[in-house]
């Protein structure tokens, strides 16, 4: 990893905005991700989320406000400039290449790693056999480390909604990010296989991504795997913290559970 | 992967063998078109498969292949052996601009655009008489000088081996592209275009590339028509020949390499054995396309394919898979 810049935040997001017409959908949002830190980002429907999500990795363009990612400007970058940088998202409808086997979907994820030129393609060198190599090793380790060794082959229209979840974030780390943008990977799994979903984050923290960004419903789950927490509502940061301190902060409870009667 | 470079390969000794065992000129002419068709079909079926766009104007490519090479043989007197490679080069130049526009746009409107090209070039062919010849054609191609006392057998045993190593040409670089990152990266870009982005893939580019190498590829088949048929005229930006190779690629199977070998087979054969039938050919041929799209929207190959998956798994599997159903 980059050691020089060891103690800045990987991710810092300044005075984030998106107005949509006369919708503000995103208005004035400011976090930090550091290293090795799992950043939970939670919210009722319709609070923002995957709108700053989209922001953050390109997909819109911000009205106002800075993205700057290990030190970097990537204010309105493209998402493939933003993704060559070392920050990879998911998505929350799932998205992934149907008519290909799990392998080959994994397999395409590895693009960066395998890139060469077109000479190469046509004349292949001993690198470029390697590169090749080991992107398909790599991609059977990963399907593997999200448990779905048994799939390898099936093509991904076969698949249960829980396993393409799966696959999603398969994907996403075949890109070899540095910091994984999670859009709610855990949206339609019953509990059972959001627990199970919840195991296997903590998983691939220790071994694959140590920083990772999770947007989430299911508040078990996020407020189990994350560090710190921020609150979003109606486009604005609501609380930001530990897990434990945004649990009970009162603004929070009122905009999950309305206001108490007085 | 394997199966499809085994049966490439089983294919290829098949049509060497071919000339050796067959002395009839008629058979070796037919034998000389499917492999010019194969070409082409693989050409435009690195665009409809694997861009995931329906070129209409592939033609563009076969028609300045088939200028280019007749143009520098005519006027600059170049042996075939130079301009059939620069036809290729110049069609792929082309490619380069005509991509730079159309890939762009999608669904119709890029169908709408690349007939377009087509049908400007065909224009073009026709009314710049100093230098097409206008509807006269340019005539007298020279063939390969080696030929010059062979008799017509040998000739057309000649052209057929230039043939096949254009095919073997063409499905080496085919094959390459589409089992590299390179293919990966555009069939990641054809089936979802937000993966692919998200895991830093340009999609522009990879599109770009498919189309480069198709227009390349289209361009070696134009080259070797305009040597083989000596005569090239603004008919090679026709819709005649969009129509076969659509055909070829729809029933042998877009996105696979040996649908389009197989459909230009198929549709060739086909085409000289309905001779007779005169008009009535192209209508079966329309009934044939609308019976594949409607029952084998993936062509022979899909079908081949998907019975094969099925007969994989029929013996050992469990009943889970059949549970969660098949394609949506």
């Amino acid at each position: 990893m980059n050691a020089t810049h060891d103690d800045a935040p990987l991710l810092t997001v300044e005075g984030l905005s998106k107005t949509f017409g006369g919708i503000k959908a995103v208005q004035d949002i400011d976090f930090q991700v550091n290293r090795g830190e799992v950043f939970g980002l939670i919210g009722p429907n319709g609070a923002g989320k995957t709108t700053c999500f989209n922001l953050i990795t390109g997909f819109y363009t911000p009205t106002t406000g800075r993205v700057a990612f290990q030190g970097h400007d990537i204010t309105g970058h493209s998402p493939y400039r933003i993704a060559r940088r070392g920050l990879v998202r998911s998505f929350q409808k799932t998205n992934v290449l149907k008519p290909l086997t799990v392998f080959e979907n994994v397999l395409a994820g590895h693009y960066l790693s395998a890139r060469q030129s077109l000479l190469a393609t046509f004349f292949p060198t001993a690198p470029v056999r390697r590169a090749e190599r080991e992107a398909r090793d790599n991609a059977a380790r990963l399907v593997t480390l999200l448990d779905l060794g048994a799939r390898m082959d099936t093509p991904a229209y076969r698949l249960s909604c829980g396993e393409l979840r799966l696959l999603e974030v398969a994907v996403a780390l075949a890109a070899q990010p540095t910091l994984l943008m999670l859009d709610e990977p855990a949206a339609g799994l019953n509990s059972q296989e959001a627990m199970r979903f919840g195991g296997i984050l903590k998983r691939l923290r220790r071994e694959q991504v140590p920083s990772i960004v999770i947007v989430e419903h299911n508040m078990s789950l996020v407020m189990d795997v994350s560090d710190r927490v921020m609150v979003m509502d109606f486009g604005r940061k609501l609380a930001e913290g530990k897990p434990a301190e945004v649990k009970n902060n009162p603004q929070v409870v009122e905009a999950y559970l309305g206001r108490a009667r007085a | 992967m394997k199966f499809e470079r085994n049966t490439l390969l089983v294919l290829g000794l098949i049509a060497l063998a071919f000339p050796l065992l067959v002395g009839n000129q008629y058979l070796l002419h037919i034998g000389i078109m499917v492999l010019l068709y194969a070409v082409l079909a693989t050409s435009l079926n690195l665009i409809v498969g694997y861009v995931g766009e329906f070129s209409l104007g592939h033609t563009a490519f076969l028609g300045l292949g088939a200028y280019t090479a007749a143009l520098l043989s005519l006027r600059l007197g170049l042996p075939a052996w130079a301009t059939i490679p620069l036809a290729g080069v110049v069609s792929a130049l082309f490619g380069v601009v005509i991509g730079a526009i159309t890939l762009r746009l999608r669904g119709p409107y890029f169908v709408i655009i690349t007939l377009a090209f087509a049908e400007v070039l065909r224009l073009i062919a026709n009314n710049w008489v100093d230098f097409t010849n206008g509807p006269m054609g340019l005539s007298g191609v020279a063939q390969p000088a080696l030929l010059a006392d062979a008799s017509p057998l040998m000739a057309k045993r000649f052209y057929f081996y230039l043939a096949l190593g254009l095919t073997a040409v063409s499905l080496y670089l085919a094959y390459r592209f589409v089992y590299s990152n390179n293919g990966r990266a555009a069939v990641t870009v054809r089936e979802n275009r937000f993966v692919a982005q998200s895991v830093g893939i340009r999609p522009f580019v990879y599109a770009m590339r498919a189309f480069v190498l198709g227009a390349f590829l289209a361009g070696l088949a134009g080259g070797f028509y305009a040597h083989y048929i000596t005569f090239v005229g603004a008919n090679v930006f026709g819709f005649a020949f969009m129509v076969s190779m659509i055909i070829m690629v729809l029933i042998g199977g877009k996105g696979t390499l040996i649908g389009p070998l197989l459909g230009a087979l198929l549709v060739t054969l086909l085409t000289e054995y309905l001779r007779e039938l005169q008009e009535l050919r192209l209508s079966l041929f329309g009934l044939i396309v609308m019976a594949v799209v409607l029952f084998l929207p993936n062509g022979l190959m899909g079908f081949l394919n998907h019975r094969r998956e099925r007969g994989d798994r029929a013996a050992p599997d469990d009943s889970a898979t059949r549970v969660q159903g098949g394609p949506a």
